[in-house]
């Protein structure tokens, strides 16, 4: 493999084409990222449901992810509540699969024999989707960079084979490729007109959906639009539609989020709902994974 | 016997560091017992241990088990041969499954007979081919907190495993270990020396390693080199390093090849508080802070890396970079929270459940509050400071900075308590509320802060109780038994005169009737909580190394004050130490078992005039010339001196129960006797029931 761009700094949107490069040269199918809000993307269908059952996949793709709680209203040089994460999935997990994350950190020009970069065991787990897994945060320089995820429970079933996940956190290996103290002085791109900076892009959006995320989202509405989604979600289930009913998953926890950052649910209350969206991830991945065998599981190859 | 070295190693991806030496340890306790049962001896068994690697070296190992000889019984002579002298068939069956010839069987005489018997001789297997099945059952048995499955494949371990070496000298053990072929190949620093390194011997490993593969394999050889070297950098940077032993085995445990450096912060961020600062660098990042000579402080940290890098100083502005908006975040929040006082939150603790059954965290500071000012009350404290500690015990959860740094609870109260111009001694109540933190940490020194945390894991107790979540057999969820503990540490070596049976009283009478069936269950509630208690207690001295007689003494009496118990437990101990004793504990031992033949004994009055025998008179002088010293004593609690008075009575005790016939004929003589008894035995119980005491 050659490494095109060792010399030449980064642009964001040059990261994000050269890991597509790198992974669709590991046999990744390069996707595209999901149309529904997500926490991260891990929600993306091409990972939460793609991981259940026997059926090999491997794929990569941007996608943007949104955590309300995270807004600064654009103050801190690196918390967001809109993000980009770079998502790896390889099913199942081949031996390698260290090394070839480390390859694509190169890749981009971080030379481990400069930089500190480090596995640090973090496992991981989402209550909403019932599901969890056993890997690290990478540090690069101290900073979290990436996660790293053995899948071993997906929706509450287990993963055979087990799924490698990998996702990089794109504004924070930018802010170490080009050198930038604040995200949003990254570069994004270059126009005829000049250089396009990450704040150029989400500055204003960071304000303003703070604004609204924490002062003004309208609580009623957003837990009324939660029940909706519960039972829209249980009644698609009913008719063996996994994947609509999977969107009104999406939908009901990013109103929990929203709800969340509005500091409109208690301690308590915020377990009760967690376990509200995991029974509803839960009867998904089921009806899912039937769904894949009722069609005899057509990814698996002989 | 010839012998060799073992080593094992297992290389996997990076391991928790948490549990690494916990794991290395429990791989080489594991070959130990393997060896032991296998009865192969060795002289030492060193465990190494790394992110990537597990490793057990076992110095001058047996090559083979030692041969041995058993002798097999066969059958009776009588039964072996026939009238005629020949071998029956049992003596041939006997012989066959000796694979011996007849002629090779011997007469074993005992006194019980004479049996056909074969010397076996055994040959002891080979080492190499014990220790694949020894590793593994090593390996199955390793305290694993999660398990993990990876690939396609089947095999449960830590992390996934790489390679294995398994060599005995300079030779390779035949064998899959974990699902790996074993061979002699281990692998250096992941970037350092990617590649494989061929060990040359056994006994080479740590050597080749450290000196071809940059890895130091000796996690408490790297330990010492860390610390040293992190001393040495806080040095240089005219400080000294905060070692927390914790964080320095976790940073030992993510490191092969450990470079130490330092970085500097924005020292605006030093008015943030102490605590703040030191979790972010501690908690969050894993570096060391770095204080001066008078314990203040300096904007600048310790980092441990695991590269000797081309550009340290890429490294270090990576680090600095990584710190900043950390403590910016923190900054953000301290100022946000500092803008709105802390007894504004409290209304807001009604939005949070303290647990679903046991209403808001408004519900419980209530509560606390009336417990606090009872307690204040019967203690002759400041009621009003109680009132208000309570009141604002549990507002700094709503916090920022308490949702970002959960274990700083308490502390940050205490911070912004002293920032809104509350008393001092309500703001360090707020945070010596929580104290006993962990076993062995110190109880609040603050009068309010005894009072509060009492006051807290009481309700808690209580609550949690009512509601039947007690903890059974290791559960233990709402952490009760630590609660339980605190609390009676707090009445004990605080020295409080609290009645642990009426706080009791007074917590479940703060929680609503919807809880309780009737009066009868919440009686029931206080007993249980007590008794619960007391068995945290027993505990509590069993630790102390006072012996279960001693305790079981005093709690026969249920003294309900534990600080009174303590005393009488303190005074027991120092009876014990005196002669006397023994015989005493004996007596009243005796007395108990008289005492228990009679009906109604307590009724029976005490006369001086029927008292007839010499012996028995002159008990009764005795007791009543000691009665009028120990009354005093024992109403002011100081039971040390009352007991070391009482053991004066010995002698007395011991010629009455020589000369004085007790269960006499004479119903009159026999009653007047029990009645002295049992003022005897009533005087010594005023302590503890010191017949419960074994020679």
């Amino acid at each position: 493999m050659t490494k095109t761009s060792k010399n030449n700094l980064l642009t964001f949107q040059d990261i994000i084409s050269q890991l597509q490069h790198f992974w669709a040269d590991q046999g990744c199918i390069i996707e595209q990222p999901y149309s529904i809000e997500m926490g991260a993307g891990t929600f993306h269908p091409s990972t939460f449901l793609r991981a259940i059952g026997p059926e090999p996949w491997r794929t990569a793709f941007v996608q943007p992810s949104r955590r309300p709680t995270d807004g600064r209203y654009g103050e801190n040089p690196n918390r967001l509540q809109h993000y980009y994460q770079f998502q790896v999935l390889l099913k199942p997990s081949p031996d390698e699969i260290q090394a070839l994350y480390l390859e694509s950190l190169e890749y981009l020009g971080i030379d481990p024999l400069v930089h500190d970069i480090r596995f640090v065991e973090d496992n991981w787990e989402s209550p909403t989707l019932g599901a969890w897994g056993l890997g690290w945060e990478v540090w690069l320089d101290g900073m979290e960079i990436s996660q790293f995820t053995y899948f071993q429970q997906v929706g509450g079933l287990d993963c055979s084979p087990v799924s490698g996940e990998l996702s990089y956190g794109l504004e924070r290996m930018a802010m170490y490729l080009q050198n930038k103290d604040s995200v949003f002085d990254l570069l994004w791109g270059k126009t005829p007109e000049g250089e396009i900076s990450y704040g150029d892009i989400y500055h204003q959006n960071e304000v303003e959906m703070s604004t609204y995320n924490f002062e003004l989202a309208d609580t009623d509405s957003l837990f009324q639009w939660f029940d909706t989604c519960e039972s829209e979600c249980m009644k698609l289930i009913e008719k063996d539609l996994p994947l609509p009913a999977y969107e009104m998953v999406l939908k009901a926890s990013h109103s929990f989020n929203l709800l969340d950052a509005r500091h409109a649910i208690s301690v308590t209350e915020r377990q009760r709902f967690i376990l509200r969206v995991r029974t509803l991830s839960k009867a998904v991945a089921q009806a899912y994974y039937e769904s894949r065998e009722t069609l005899g599981f057509p990814l698996v190859r002989a | 016997m010839t012998k060799q070295t073992l080593l094992l190693e297992i290389g996997t991806e990076e391991l928790p560091p948490k549990a690494l030496l916990n794991l290395a340890t429990a791989f080489a306790d594991g070959m130990r017992d393997g060896l032991d049962k296998a009865e192969l001896g060795f002289t030492e068994i060193n465990h190494y241990a790394s992110p990537r690697r597990l490793t057990v070296m076992i110095t001058e190992l047996v090559t083979a088990q030692a041969d041995k000889e058993i002798l097999k019984r066969g059958p009776a002579i009588k039964a072996a041969y026939d009238d005629e002298g020949k071998p029956t068939s049992a003596a041939l069956g006997f012989a066959k499954s000796c694979g011996a010839d007849i002629a090779d069987l011997e007469i074993l005489e005992t006194d019980k007979g004479s049996w056909l018997s074969y010397l076996a001789q055994e040959t002891g297997e080979k080492t190499v081919k014990l220790i694949p099945e020894i590793a593994e059952t090593a390996l199955s048995r390793l305290p694993i907190p999660k398990k993990m499955r990876w690939g396609t494949g089947s095999i449960e371990f830590v992390r996934p495993v790489h390679w294995v070496v398994a060599m005995f000298g300079k030779e390779t053990i035949d064998c899959s270990i974990l699902g790996i072929k074993a061979g002699k190949q281990t692998f250096g620093h992941r970037f350092h020396h990617p590649g494989p390194i061929k060990l040359k011997s056994a006994e080479s490993y740590l050597q080749q390693l450290e000196e071809t593969g940059k890895v130091i394999a000796d996690f408490d050889r790297r330990k010492t080199l860390i610390k040293n070297a992190v001393e040495k950098v806080a040095a240089e940077a005219n400080g000294k390093a905060i070692l927390d032993k914790d964080l320095l085995d976790e940073v030992t445990a993510l490191v092969e090849w450990p470079v130490v450096f330092s970085g500097v912060f924005d020292k605006k961020y030093l008015a943030l508080p102490n605590e703040v600062l030191i979790a972010t660098m501690q908690g969050q990042q894993k570096y060391f802070p770095v204080v001066d000579k008078e314990n203040n402080l300096l904007p600048c940290f310790i980092a441990v890396t695991n590269i000797e890098s081309k550009s340290p100083d890429i490294i270090r502005l990576g680090n600095q970079r990584v710190i900043t908006p950390r403590l910016s975040d923190a900054e953000f929040f301290w100022q946000r929270d500092n803008k709105i006082p802390l007894a504004d939150l409290r209304k807001k603790l009604g939005d949070v459940v303290f647990q679903q059954k046991l209403g808001s965290l408004h519900d419980k500071s209530e509560r606390i509050i009336s417990l606090a000012s009872y307690m204040a009350n019967l203690l002759g404290a400041d009621t009003t400071l109680a009132e208000r500690a309570a009141a604002l015990s549990k507002c700094d959860l709503l916090t920022d900075m308490v949702r970002e740094f959960p274990e700083l609870q308490g502390v940050i109260g205490r911070y912004y308590a002293t920032n809104n111009g509350e008393d001092k001694e309500v703001a360090t109540a707020l945070d010596e509320q929580y104290m006993p933190r962990f076993a062995g940490d110190q109880i609040p020194q603050s009068k309010t802060g005894q009072i509060i945390s009492i006051a807290d894991k009481l309700d808690t107790l209580v609550g949690i109780f009512a509601i039947g979540k007690a903890p059974t057999g290791d559960k233990d969820p709402f952490a009760l038994r630590r609660a339980a503990l605190g609390v009676l540490r707090i009445m004990i070596e605080g020295k409080l005169e609290l009645d642990l049976e009426a706080c009791l009283k007074k917590a479940v009478g703060n929680y609503n009737d919807a809880l309780f069936k009737d009066q009868l269950a919440r009686s029931d509630l206080v007993v249980q909580i007590f008794d619960f208690m007391m068995e945290r207690l027993r505990r509590y001295y069993i630790d102390q190394n006072i012996s279960p007689d001693n305790f079981e003494a005093v709690l026969m009496r249920r003294p309900s004050q534990p600080y009174d118990f303590h005393r009488r437990l303190n005074a027991v101990v120092q009876f014990r130490k005196l002669p006397e004793s023994e015989s005493l504990a004996a007596a009243n031992k005796r007395i108990g078992n008289i005492l228990k033949q009679v009906e109604n004994h307590d009724n029976i009055k005490f006369s001086h005039d029927l008292l007839k025998e010499d012996a028995e008179q002159k008990l009764a002088n005795a007791l009543d010339s000691i009665r009028e010293k120990v009354t005093p004593l024992l109403d002011n609690g100081e039971y040390e001196h009352a007991l070391s008075e009482l053991a004066g009575l010995k002698d007395e005790v011991d010629t009455f129960f020589d000369d004085v016939m007790v269960m006499c004929d004479d119903e009159a003589l026999k009653n007047n006797r029990l009645a002295l008894l049992l003022q005897l035995s009533n005087l010594f119980l005023k302590t503890a029931d010191i017949s419960r005491l074994q020679n």
